[in-house]
């Protein structure tokens, strides 16, 4: 799980080390890091909305 | 040590240029104007810093580009690198854009807070885009009046030596006071028009159907230019703004005059018109107003913009003309001009129309007439 969210990290960023990528490529499931980019994105957009607020404050 | 100095002296030029070659592009037309409101020295400055921030990137960029390519090349003997992926250098590639455009963000967002506080304003000026001409109301003062190019039509055709303010000038200007804050509220009554002026930093479309806002507060007294930036139809570049700045005192003087000009013109209303009187206010309202598209001749553009010497529906059925007149046709490009024009204009032009270009019906439209029909 949290190997996932660092890759999900990694690809927001858009590096990625290349051992790491085989890795995620034969161990991990498609499904899992699909359901933790979307789940990272929103709370991306929320903590954005968050610092707007406390900056229009 | 000594590339130091190097560096510090080839910054230090760079700096000074800076200095001296903006004042020249800024003669030359080929920037954008320092303005005279805060806000545009604002945006003048961060367009400025952007500017050479990106010339520096590009400097480095394709420096190290040619060094390479000059000091690493094959006649030399130098051999290919053969790696494949170097995380430290990509996340520096990534990060490096990521610093430089938050940067870039922070000043630019404040300036935008900045000029989208449009709040504590001591005027209020709605500004209406027509095709193609500019409405603006002093709310608050019943002080309305139409804005329209004033270019000579000659000088258009080329059949005149083009002025100075060659399609940059109007009829009558946008008047503000100075060092006061003005809240600028602007709509369409037709497509989307864009209020433009340069010198204040201004450039906010006019949608119908939407009140934008927008505020200024300018600094020198002077004669600001600007166009329609929004692609809007026929006339879409002789639809010019034209903003004269003056002194609080002059501005209350001229507002009080408009004020006492816009009751006299109530009071005209009630007075019994001759036709020759009629016809002399009616064929400037036409020109003004009119001409854009049924052409000064009365001959229109047809099939969009129909002819009226010789209209015989027009002619044959007054109250026909009247209404098409005080309310537009739907469907068409022709507005209303109920609300946008007084009483005596409206009779004015109305009468021009049937007794212009041959038109001779003879027929004269009182304006106490038309002040009857637009309080049914």
């Amino acid at each position: 799980m949290w190997n996932t969210v660092k890759s999900v990290l990694a690809a927001f960023f858009g590096v990625q080390r290349e051992s790491r990528r085989r890795q995620d490529f034969t161990s991990g499931k498609p499904i899992s890091f699909i359901l933790v980019g979307i789940l990272m994105g929103i709370l991306f957009v929320v903590v954005l909305i968050f610092i707007a607020m406390q900056a229009a404050k | 040590m000594r590339k130091w100095h190097v560096w510090m002296t080839a910054g230090t030029l760079l700096l000074s240029g800076e200095l001296s070659l903006n004042g020249k592009l800024q003669a030359a037309g080929w920037n954008m104007p320092v303005g005279v409101t805060d806000i545009s020295r604002e945006v003048h400055s961060l367009h400025m810093t952007i500017f050479w921030i990106c010339v520096v990137i590009g400097v480095v960029v394709f420096g190290a580009m040619f060094y390479s390519l000059f000091r690493y090349r094959r006649s030399k003997g130098a051999q290919a690198a053969k790696f494949h992926e170097h995380t430290t250098v990509e996340v520096i590639w990534t990060a490096i854009p990521l610093l430089i455009l938050i940067g870039m963000a922070v000043p630019a967002t404040a300036t935008l807070k900045k000029m989208y506080d449009a709040s504590e304003a001591d005027l209020d000026v709605m500004i209406t885009g027509q095709q193609w001409r500019w409405q603006y109301s002093y709310l608050g003062e019943d002080v309305n009046f139409i804005s329209s190019l004033a270019t000579p039509r000659e000088q258009i055709s080329g059949d005149q030596e083009r002025g100075e303010n060659y399609l940059l000038e109007v009829d009558q200007p946008l008047v503000l006071p100075v060092g006061k804050k003005v809240r600028l509220l602007m709509t369409s009554d037709d497509v989307i028009h864009s209020w433009w002026v340069p010198e204040l930093a201004v450039k906010q479309d006019a949608i119908p159907g939407f009140v934008n806002e927008n505020w200024v507060r300018i600094n020198e007294p002077g004669i600001y230019r600007g166009q329609c930036a929004e692609l809007c139809g026929k006339d879409h570049g002789f639809m010019p703004v034209v903003v004269q700045a003056m002194e609080e005192e002059e501005f209350d003087a001229w507002l009080a005059e408009r004020k006492s000009a816009a009751s006299e013109e109530a009071a005209g209303a009630d007075r019994e018109w001759k036709l020759d009187e009629l016809m002399e206010r009616g064929e400037q309202v036409y020109g003004s107003i009119c001409a854009a598209c049924h052409q000064p001749n009365g001959a229109g553009l047809p099939p969009t913009f129909p002819a009226l010497a010789g209209n015989q529906a027009l002619l044959d059925d007054r109250e026909h003309h009247l209404d098409t007149v005080l309310n537009g046709v739907a469907g068409t490009p022709m507005p209303g001009f109920r609300t946008t024009l007084s009483p005596v204009e409206l009779a004015a032009v109305i009468t021009y129309e049937r007794n212009a270009w041959g038109n001779d019906t003879g027929d004269v439209v009182q304006p106490s007439e038309i002040a009857e029909q637009l309080a049914e």
